[in-house]
């Protein structure tokens, strides 16, 4: 979610195999330097494609001897995903961060094959995404301050993880600015 | 790496017999329309894309640049129409490149065709290509088993019988730029009324011999929504929070200094 | 009876060939229910769909059926106007057999369940939701599952964006995963306002229109108080 020169990005806490539950610390989301993506889907793959982009983005960095910006991480993401086009992983990954160089709040969300959807307002991914997508379009309001941001993107994530049998136990929000992240842990619903 | 790769077809097809189901592909459901007129060629798409009923992007850019004078409008499954595009932009460049001439809209179709019908229409993407060149202004459709046609105008999508019928109402013979103009926007609005899988902006794009093309991103824009009744910002507060930890963002340097 | 050799005789295949008919579609369209102190909401958006067309931009599917009572059946259009039908003859009966006495909305929701089981095993395709006010005057939604099972509940959506638009109730009708900032505890349940919840309903209605294709059109919100029925009609996005 993008507010106020600053972005949010958030995830439950669910490992699971279909109903039945078998972690509640699986962290969905992930850092590359200043970019921070998020990954729903089979477990497996989410954490095959995050070790592969954690070698990507640290060759990238030592290539270019700078960390990888939001935008370029959007098209990597893509552009490794659909290589896998007839092959796919089963992964919906989300990407957010604030350009270093220009300051400006970036996010976009991928389908499993990597077509890029950006948003100037906020972006939803995996089981509680259609929950996630009512939460957000009634929530949601532009230029909001990190503080009320945070308030607006747990309130959407929990909320609509509550609606979701799949989603849910525990929940982390991440709240960034230019050079500061606030990582908090939510109280929310064990059932 | 090079080409697509096939690493996980086989587990795929093990883990969707075994009742996990494969996430939705992001569909661009889809207006899009081309039209001639007198010296050139507009085309035009609405901005929807969806994932099953769900609006995925609202203002999705459907308008693709394989090269500055030649365009194409893409239908189908969103990351097709996207990769294929770029793919064959790139060939053009390398192409025009080593023969040093401006593409011709004649070799992008001839790229595009022969690559989705290697295929065999796996590679969902539905295009509309226009552009102009050194021989004149051209209009072409692509499906995604790789046939093509011709045409003064065409229309493709799950919007494309809502759009042709008001092509075929009001489409006349080397109508002027404006005319053209106005009619794919028609056309493309016929879909985003009409079809559900169609909504939001218009997009057009015109392609006029001799000149620079031009886009109109978000040509129309008449789905702004409304503000709301409420606002719903919360007190801060209202969040229950089990844990805080606050970090700065700062590039690690990793100097080594050589001690002899 | 004896086969006659056939170049093709192994291709022949005894597969029992299927017809089928399948007797239900999806039309569309969602609804959603919220009880005041005492009033109740009952809304549904006014578009009618099949598969990626319009088939009206306003084809009401809330309706008043009598004894202050408000009532929806969201899915098959076709179910659901012959379950309301339906209902509606039974109210003529009890009518005609109690000396027109009201049918309560306790009795209503009992009588809807009997309806729905009738047909347990071809059932009505339909969510249904009723509204009305209950013997107290406090406002009241009952929901029901297509088959007849069925609750009283504060609030509830149905129809194509219920999975929009119930979370976002759970947040702003019964305050759900919300904290009073002044006490750090739970935010007090209260009940609100008429003007509040058809404000609410508005932004469901257009928040879920922004993002369901099936939703739009118009929002029709029919409310019931102690004075009787009113219907309100509000334009939503058409694309």
């Amino acid at each position: 979610m993008v507010g106020k020169d600053c972005v949010a990005i958030a995830c439950d806490l669910r490992l699971g195999s279909q109903s039945l539950g078998v972690s509640n610390n699986f962290e969905k989301v992930f850092q590359y330097g200043h970019v921070f993506m998020g990954l729903t889907g089979l477990a497996s793959d989410v954490l095959t494609v995050h070790e592969n982009f954690r070698m990507k983005t640290n060759l990238y960095k030592m290539r270019e001897e700078r960390e990888i910006e939001p935008e370029s991480m959007a098209n990597l993401v893509s552009t490794s995903l659909y290589e896998k086009r007839f092959g796919p992983w089963f992964v919906g990954p989300i990407v957010a961060g604030i350009n270093s160089k220009s300051g400006k709040p970036f996010v976009c969300a991928f389908d499993f094959i990597g077509c890029i959807d950006y948003a100037k307002d906020f972006v939803v991914s995996g089981t509680a995404a259609d929950q996630l997508y009512g939460m957000c379009e009634g929530l949601y309001e532009p230029n909001l301050e990190p503080e009320d941001l945070f308030e607006t993107i747990s309130q959407a994530l929990l909320n609509a993880a509550d609606r979701d049998a799949l989603s849910g136990w525990g929940a982390v929000v991440y709240v960034i600015t230019k050079d500061k992240v606030t990582k908090r842990y939510l109280k929310s619903r064990q059932d | 790496m090079v080409g697509l790769s096939f690493d996980n077809y086989q587990r795929n097809q093990f883990l969707t017999q075994n009742g996990h189901n494969a996430p939705k592909a992001t569909s661009t459901g889809t207006t899009i329309v081309g039209c001639k007129f007198k010296d050139g060629v507009v085309i035009a798409a609405d901005t929807r894309a969806t994932s099953g009923p769900i609006v995925a992007d609202k203002n999705c850019e459907k308008l693709h640049r394989l090269a500055p004078k030649i365009w194409c409008a893409g239908a189908g499954t969103a990351a097709d129409t996207e990769m294929v595009t770029q793919l064959i932009s790139s060939n053009l460049e390398l192409h025009s490149l080593s023969l040093n001439r401006q593409p011709r809209v004649i070799s992008a179709l001839q790229m595009l065709k022969q690559h989705l019908f290697k295929y065999q229409g796996h590679i969902g993407a539905y295009l509309i290509v226009a552009g102009v060149d050194s021989v004149g202004s051209h209009l072409f459709s692509i499906h995604a088993h790789g046939s093509t046609d011709i045409g003064y105008y065409q229309s493709l999508g799950s919007g494309s019988l809502a759009a042709m019928a008001v092509l075929e109402r009001d489409w006349k013979q080397d109508m002027t730029r404006e005319e053209a103009i106005k009619l794919c926007s028609n056309a493309i609005e016929a879909g985003i009324w009409n079809d559900l899988g169609s909504g939001s902006n218009v997009d057009i794009c015109v392609m006029e011999c001799g000149k620079d093309a031009q886009l109109y991103r978000n040509y129309l824009t008449p789905n702004i929504r409304e503000t709301k009744a409420k606002s719903y910002k919360f007190k801060r507060g209202t969040t229950d929070v089990l844990k805080t930890s606050i970090y700065n963002l700062c590039e690690v340097n990793e100097d080594v200094t050589m001690v002899d | 009876m004896s086969t006659l050799a056939s170049e093709y005789s192994n291709e022949v295949t005894h597969d029992v060939i299927e017809h089928r008919f399948n007797p239900y579609s999806d039309n569309g369209g969602t609804i959603l229910g919220i009880a005041g102190e005492d009033f109740a909401v009952l809304a549904g958006d006014t578009r009618h769909t099949t598969g990626y067309s319009i088939n009206s931009r306003y084809e009401p599917k809330v309706f008043n059926i009598g004894d202050d009572l408000l009532l929806t059946a969201n899915g098959f259009q076709a179910d659901g106007t012959a379950l309301i039908k339906n209902f509606k003859n039974q109210l003529i009966q009890y009518h005609f057999n109690n000396d027109n006495k009201k049918m309560s909305i306790e009795s209503s929701a009992r009588l809807i369940q009997h309806l729905l089981y009738g047909k347990r095993f071809f059932p009505y395709y339909v969510h249904t939701i009723l509204a009305g006010l209950d013997s107290e005057g406090k406002g009241s939604i009952y929901s029901f599952d297509p088959v007849g099972s069925y609750e009283r509940e504060q609030c509830r959506a149905g129809g194509a964006a219920a999975s929009l638009i119930m979370p976002f109730l759970d947040n702003q009708v019964n305050f759900k995963n919300q904290l009073d900032p002044e006490t750090g505890n739970k935010k007090q349940l209260k009940y609100l306002k008429l003007e509040e919840v058809v404000e609410l309903v508005r932004d469901a209605f257009s928040s879920a229109t922004e993002r369901h294709i099936h939703v739009g059109d118009g929002l029709e919100i029919l409310i019931v108080t102690k004075e009787g029925v009113r219907t309100e009609y509000y334009p939503l996005k058409r694309d």
